[in-house]
């Protein structure tokens, strides 16, 4: 809205404030310093005005009127502690009261329940209700393997069913009965199917959604928590990570905390129970006579002196994992280049250094820090090259969220159906791979059919007709969609990690945006990224081709990818790999694995046994996100503190603290030692840090201010990036679907199967196609169908999606019995797979 | 009086078209169509109809709200939910003269600009959805609805949905969401049906009778309508008599009929020559009237200056042998029961209330429950998030303002004073 803001003056308690006209009285009674009790409101969900709890007096109304739905007007005279609003308060309360099961000493929520804590404060403190209760139901019932049900606590805010529907965007929960049997629950309390982030348990005010396994373990009293940041991906969701005895236990956020408030997704909320899991790491190991064999840190570290001689250099490869902190990334790099001399430094197995310098230019991450708020803010959001849905599901909570809200149009390119679609203006289904004739195509509806300066040579010779056919999709499509944005003044595209799988697409993205700017519209550009601290380990400067801040380097390096060959070749003899498998997560298992045994030295650091760690001679334990203070860079540029909660277990080690170790080998001055210093290092050396600020209001709040900007990260004065055009992959010519991989909703890479609770989610392995192929198939959800390749075949469970492309297969890249790498060959084209069901 | 409302009332086969074109029907319909759409809002504002479904709000006010903008699509919306016990005035006019209704919807959408109306009628009215199916499709077929309806130029389509056994469905908003598929519960209001109602589009929302009046208004002009009854709500109304009068059942009368009138002369009287101990003139909400207050005319503005109200005009006749107490009940748990559960005080106040009435008719009332029902009450009224809840606290209050003594001899002697 580009209109004047009209102002209001108004009286609260005879104080008078001018807000916003159409702030409402909640929000303006707030602003004054006056609290009123909620329970149905909450500022990111729609108004519904049905607790009464927030009822105030209005000078010249008869009736009380709920401040939550009612907004100002210039002028008004409103009271929100009479003895009327402070009775009606009181009977409110004694109403929830009256068929509330009142089992206090055994409800989970006790202690941390809004409403006990709105009885102590409000009142009443005598019950008049003496009638038979009415009961939902005798027992528990569970609605989901995470989420258990007791309606007889209900206060009946259907907080659970709008945040279900308007945030999570899953709509699986609704209103069964009327009048004081109405029960918030799913379908007929059917068992769910959804998205399994129990976002309508940490919304509901008093305990009627609980969450499995942390039921009755414990009292909130009784737990000791740390405010942290999501260890998965990029989005950067705060959470308090709680536990007792020793062991975590829980995973929350928080509301007003976060760009997430008090949401998370599944992994977030049920996936952090890894760090507890009895496979962790306690004791270094050495490869003795074949096996690993537990040692003591002197034995590890003395058998990396012996191995690995100072300024070793090329003969030497790092790899550190993007789930470190930025103060263990940097460090790393520093061992890696000035300790060993070398400058063979990557922070994935997945992709080419050079995809991933492109897309880093492409995106614009050198540029400083874009906030999704801001995003969000453009007329016209294109989302393309990401299955938010499913990889970014707090972004895609966000996205949707503000979409709803607002007058604006909402573009999704992808080849698979995802939940956000619901929310889409216009989507686009293209073959998988094909983002860049798809922005190509959009680049030239946008011009009519001809090139901008701006993509000059590029697209000379292009035409339109060529770039939809290889596109796969419809020209009336790309033109309603060139029709959007160039409709729109402000524009913002969020680019996802199949721009990493397919590089061909990243210069033409960044053609894309230099398009849209030079015809004058505002356009941001937010990378969606898959793993917590990707950003923070490429602005640490874990990549061969830049330094700390995306600075220059004096020598490239390889990548993860030439390492291998390097080592394969013989070229390479030694590599430390600190929290990345390797061998589970690089395409073309069989050929990693055979690299990594050529090793002379192979010193891995993790907090599990990898399949990596397997292979390594040397296992150094580190230590999970729960256990180390440091900072994470989200995928918008938000650096944001994680903190300690527990001790490392055992003999394991604070990761920054075993990369220092290592260093103190070969220069007894490498350092430094704290986090903070490290990161005072890090503010000189990669000036995009210099003026990031890590306070953080940590406390539940309704202020809801969420856009924290003070924590993005600002351009680098010294990057010298260059994008590099990669030329179209091919596809193998047989087999009916094209295979593409990506996250499963419920995991992050190989390293939330180490979570019990995300496996009893989901255990067994999926391949996802659409409802047509299905159909022509004979083949339906649920089925046990064979996929089979050219390099390998798996048995897999079938999902079906009804909005996918055709032609097009899906397999999560998390599954240990699925190693869906095993279907890709080092240099051959993208496989291509046939599907056949299994019959035993 | 001529009888505009229910004269087809009676008569062989009325459902049928021909017989409802033979006796002058859809004339005003194709008078209207040669009048300008704002002449016609003005007609009815100068007729000063006020909705028939209880509240009483000006129905020509209530269309000139809606915007004229053409490329909105709008809606008209016919509440034949029918729910407030006592009432069966719009199921005499839908079982007997559907065309009635139809005809005057067809006139308030081309007022409106609404080239789709709906008729919301309850699901047990299986009967009347059926004869209005069949009249919608005489219509159609005769050129009164469907395209270019009588070469005018407006076109209009008709459709009946059945609700679903909700007495919240009747209320206006509750009424929307139902029809969009969503489970019955008001809405916040603002924004208003006029602005944003079913399917966020400008909406008009009217009653059976008040719909069933256009017709009249258009052919024999808003003065007519205007002279009778009260200046301030005038026009004819349909009165549904039930309870221990001896005629009872459904008269068109003049609005501002006085108690004594309709009971004693048009409906011949108390049953048996009992005695009359009170009177609910406008369906089970509006606070009951006593023989202290025969000669209240039962129009709007009379009967709001009672206490009381108009309501659906159901007038409800009790004589001496009624138990208040169950009276009380009965009516309460009706509202407890049909409570839409949105709202915290009607949800969870009205079956306390309702248990509470329960114990002190079966004898098991205690010291205090008088004084326990009225705070209450207290404590629901005018706080709740749609008029039902009021309403059932509005009947209750009637009950104990004027027959307190017998809900306390209930509790002090464990048995009834009436019966
Ligand atoms: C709980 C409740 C139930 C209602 N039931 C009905 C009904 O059954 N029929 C009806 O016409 N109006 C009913 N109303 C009134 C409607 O909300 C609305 O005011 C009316 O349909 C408007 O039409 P009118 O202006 O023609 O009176 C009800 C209102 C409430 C609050
Ligand atoms: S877990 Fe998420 S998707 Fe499932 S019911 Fe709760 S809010 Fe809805
Ligand atoms: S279950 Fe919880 S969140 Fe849902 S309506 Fe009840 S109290 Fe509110
Ligand atoms: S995985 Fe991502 S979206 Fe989910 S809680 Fe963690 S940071 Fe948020
Ligand atoms: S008063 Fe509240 S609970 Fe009762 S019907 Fe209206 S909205 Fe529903
Ligand atoms: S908080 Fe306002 S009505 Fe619930």
């Amino acid at each position: 809205m580009h209109g004047v803001i009209i102002m209001a003056t108004v009286k609260i308690n005879g104080k008078e404030i001018t807000v916003q006209d159409n702030t409402l009285i909640l929000d303006a009674a707030r602003d004054a310093g006056f609290e009123i009790p909620t329970f149905c409101y909450q500022a990111d969900l729609m108004g519904i005005g049905s607790c009464r709890m927030c009822l105030v007096e209005i000078e010249g109304q008869k009736k009380l009127q709920p401040s939550c739905i009612t907004p100002v007007l210039h002028g008004m005279s409103i009271n929100t502690e009479t003895p009327t609003v402070i009775s009606a308060r009181a009977s409110m309360l004694e109403f929830l009261l009256a068929n509330h099961a009142l089992d206090c000493p055994v409800c989970d929520k006790g202690g941390e329940c809004e409403l006990q804590d709105m009885v102590y404060k409000y009142g009443p403190h005598k019950g008049r209700h003496a009638e038979k209760k009415f009961k939902f139901q005798e027992k528990d019932y569970a609605l989901s393997p995470v989420i258990i049900k007791n309606s007889n606590r209900c206060v009946q805010c259907q907080k659970c069913v709008r945040v279900c529907a308007e945030v999570v965007g899953a709509n699986v929960l609704g209103a069964l009965g009327r009048g004081d049997h109405q029960e918030e629950t799913s379908f007929f309390r059917h068992f769910l199917d959804c998205d399994q982030d129990g976002n309508c348990i940490e919304v509901c005010p008093v305990g009627c959604f609980m969450r499995l396994p942390y039921r009755y373990r414990t009292r909130p009293w009784d737990l000791k928590g740390a405010d942290t940041v999501c260890p998965y991906c990029g989005t950067g969701c705060r959470m308090v990570i709680e536990h007792r005895d020793g062991v975590l236990i829980r995973s929350k956020a928080q509301l007003g905390v976060g760009l997430n408030s008090e949401t998370l997704c599944a992994r977030g909320r049920f996936g952090c129970d890894f760090a507890s899991s009895t496979e962790r790491l306690k004791t270094p190991l050495i490869r003795r006579g074949g096996s690993l064999e537990p040692a003591s840190w002197e034995e590890a570290l003395g058998y990396i002196k012996e191995h690995i001689p100072v300024n070793i250099g090329n003969k030497m490869g790092g790899i550190a994992s993007p789930r470190l902190t930025n103060e263990e990334l940097y460090l790393f790099q520093k061992l890696l280049r000035d300790i060993f001399g070398s400058p063979n430094l990557d922070s994935t197995a997945r992709w080419e250094p050079e995809a991933t310098e492109g897309f880093i230019k492409a995106t614009g991450m050198d540029e400083g820090g874009v906030s999704v708020f801001d995003c969000m803010e453009s007329d016209s959001v294109l989302v393309i090259g990401s299955h938010l849905s499913d990889e970014n599901p707090v972004t895609d909570y966000i996205v949707r969220r503000i979409k709803n809200t607002r007058r604006m149009s909402l573009i999704i390119a992808s080849p698979r159906e995802m939940k956000l679609d619901s929310s889409a203006t216009i989507k686009l289904r293209h073959s998988p791979g094909r983002e860049a004739a798809v922005l190509d195509a959009i680049a030239l509806a946008v011009n009519a059919g001809k090139p901008s300066p701006a993509e000059g040579a590029a697209l000379k010779d292009a035409k339109i007709e060529d770039l939809i056919a290889s596109a796969g999709v419809t020209k009336g499509a790309v033109e309603q969609i060139a029709q959007r944005l160039l409709a729109a003044n402000s524009i913002a595209i969020i680019a996802g990690m199949e721009f990493l799988r397919h590089p061909e697409g990243i210069p033409e993205l960044g053609l894309l945006k230099e398009a849209l700017k030079s015809s004058g519209k505002k356009v941001l550009v937010m990378p969606a990224l898959d793993r917590a601290n990707q950003r923070g380990a490429w602005e640490m400067g874990v990549h061969p081709a830049f330094g700390p801040g995306y600075g220059p380097v004096k020598d490239k390096g390889l990548g993860c990818a030439g390492m291998l060959e390097a080592a394969n070749r013989g070229d390479l003899d030694m590599m430390y790999i600190a929290g990345a498998d390797v061998a589970a997560m690089h395409p073309d298992e069989e050929f990693t694995r055979k690299a990594l045994l050529k090793l002379k030295l192979l010193v891995v650091q993790d907090i599990f046994l990898s399949e990596t760690a397997k292979l390594a001679h040397v296992v150094l334990p580190g230590s999970s996100f729960a256990e180390k203070e440091g900072t994470f860079t989200n995928q918008e540029g938000r650096a944001q503190i994680i903190r300690k909660l527990l001790p490392p277990p055992g003999k394991a080690k604070r990761d920054l603290d075993v990369i220092r170790a290592v260093g103190e080998v070969y220069d007894p001055s490498f350092g430094p030692k704290m986090p903070v210093l490290v990161l005072d290092e890090i503010r000189n050396a990669a000036g995009m840090y210099a003026h990031v600020s890590l306070a953080f209001n940590n406390k539940r709040n309704t202020e809801n201010k969420l856009d924290n900007r003070h924590a993005l990260v600002q351009g680098s004065a010294t990057s010298a990036l260059s994008v590099t055009r990669f030329s179209a992959a091919t596809t193998e010519p047989e087999g009916r679907f094209h295979l593409t991989t990506g996250n499963h909703l419920f995991h992050s890479g190989r390293f939330s199967r180490r979570s019990g609770t995300l496996l009893g989610l989901l255990s067994a392995a999926v391949v996802e196609i659409s409802e047509k192929d299905a159909a022509s198939l004979n083949l339906k959800s649920g089925d046990k169908v064979k996929v089979k390749g050219r390099h390998y075949e798996a048995i897999l469970s079938l999902k079906t999606k009804k909005g996918s492309k055709e032609g097009v297969a899906f397999i999560a890249e998390n599954y240990d019995d699925v190693p869906v790498n095993r279907f890709f060959k080092k240099g051959e084209p993208a496989p291509r797979v046939d599907i056949t069901k299994v019959t035993y | 009086m001529e009888k505009v409302l229910l004269k087809n009332l009676g008569k062989p086969d009325s459902h049928r078209i021909e017989n409802y074109i033979a006796n002058g029907g859809y004339r005003a319909l194709e008078a209207a169509l040669k009048l300008k759409p704002d002449n016609i809002v003005q007609m009815v504002k100068d007729s000063g109809l006020r909705g028939r479904g209880g509240a009483g709000f000006s129905t020509g006010l209530k269309w000139s709200f809606i915007p004229k903008d053409p490329t909105i699509p709008k809606y008209l919306c016919c509440n034949a939910d029918e729910g407030e016990p006592g009432t069966f005035k719009d199921r005499g006019i839908i079982d007997n003269d559907p065309h009635l209704l139809v005809e005057g919807m067809a006139i308030a959408s081309y007022a409106i600009g609404a080239a789709n109306s709906y008729i919301y009628i309850r699901g047990e009215f299986a009967f009347g959805a059926d004869r209005l199916e069949a009249a919608i499709k005489e219509a159609t077929e005769k050129g009164y609805l469907g395209n270019n309806i009588q070469g005018s130029g407006f076109s209009h389509n008709m459709y009946v949905h059945k609700g679903f056994g909700a007495y919240i469905c009747g209320e206006e908003t509750a009424l929307l969401e139902s029809i969009e598929g969503y489970r019955g519960q008001p809405r916040k209001k603002p924004p208003f049906p006029a602005l944003s109602g079913l399917y966020a589009k400008p909406t008009v929302i009217n009653n059976v009778e008040t719909l069933a009046c256009i017709p009249a208004i258009i052919e024999k002009g808003p003065k007519w309508f205007s002279s009778m009854g009260p200046e301030k709500s005038p026009g004819p109304k349909i009165y549904c008599v039930s309870g221990h009068v001896k005629k009872p059942g459904l008269y068109e009368l003049p609005m501002g009929t006085t108690v004594r009138d309709l009971i004693f002369n048009h409906c011949g009287g108390m049953l048996k020559n009992r005695e009359l101990k009170a009177v609910i003139p406008g369906g089970v909400s509006a606070p009951m009237l006593t023989t202290r207050d025969l000669d209240t005319p039962l129009d709007f503005d009379s009967l709001a200056a009672k206490g009381s109200m108009l309501g659906s005009g159901a007038v409800i006749v009790m004589d001496e042998s009624t138990c208040m107490v169950k009276m009380a009940l009965i009516i309460n748990r009706f509202f407890s029961h049909e409570s839409c559960g949105k709202c915290t005080p009607c949800r969870d106040g009205t079956p306390w209330l309702t248990n509470i009435l329960k114990r002190i008719e079966g004898g098991q009332g205690r010291q205090g429950d008088v004084e326990l029902l009225e705070s209450l009450c207290t404590n629901i009224f005018g706080r709740t998030f749609c008029p039902l809840g009021d309403g059932a606290v509005m009947a209750l209050r009637g009950a104990l303002k004027n027959f307190r003594d017998e809900f306390q001899y209930h509790i002090d002697h464990k048995k009834c004073m009436a019966s």
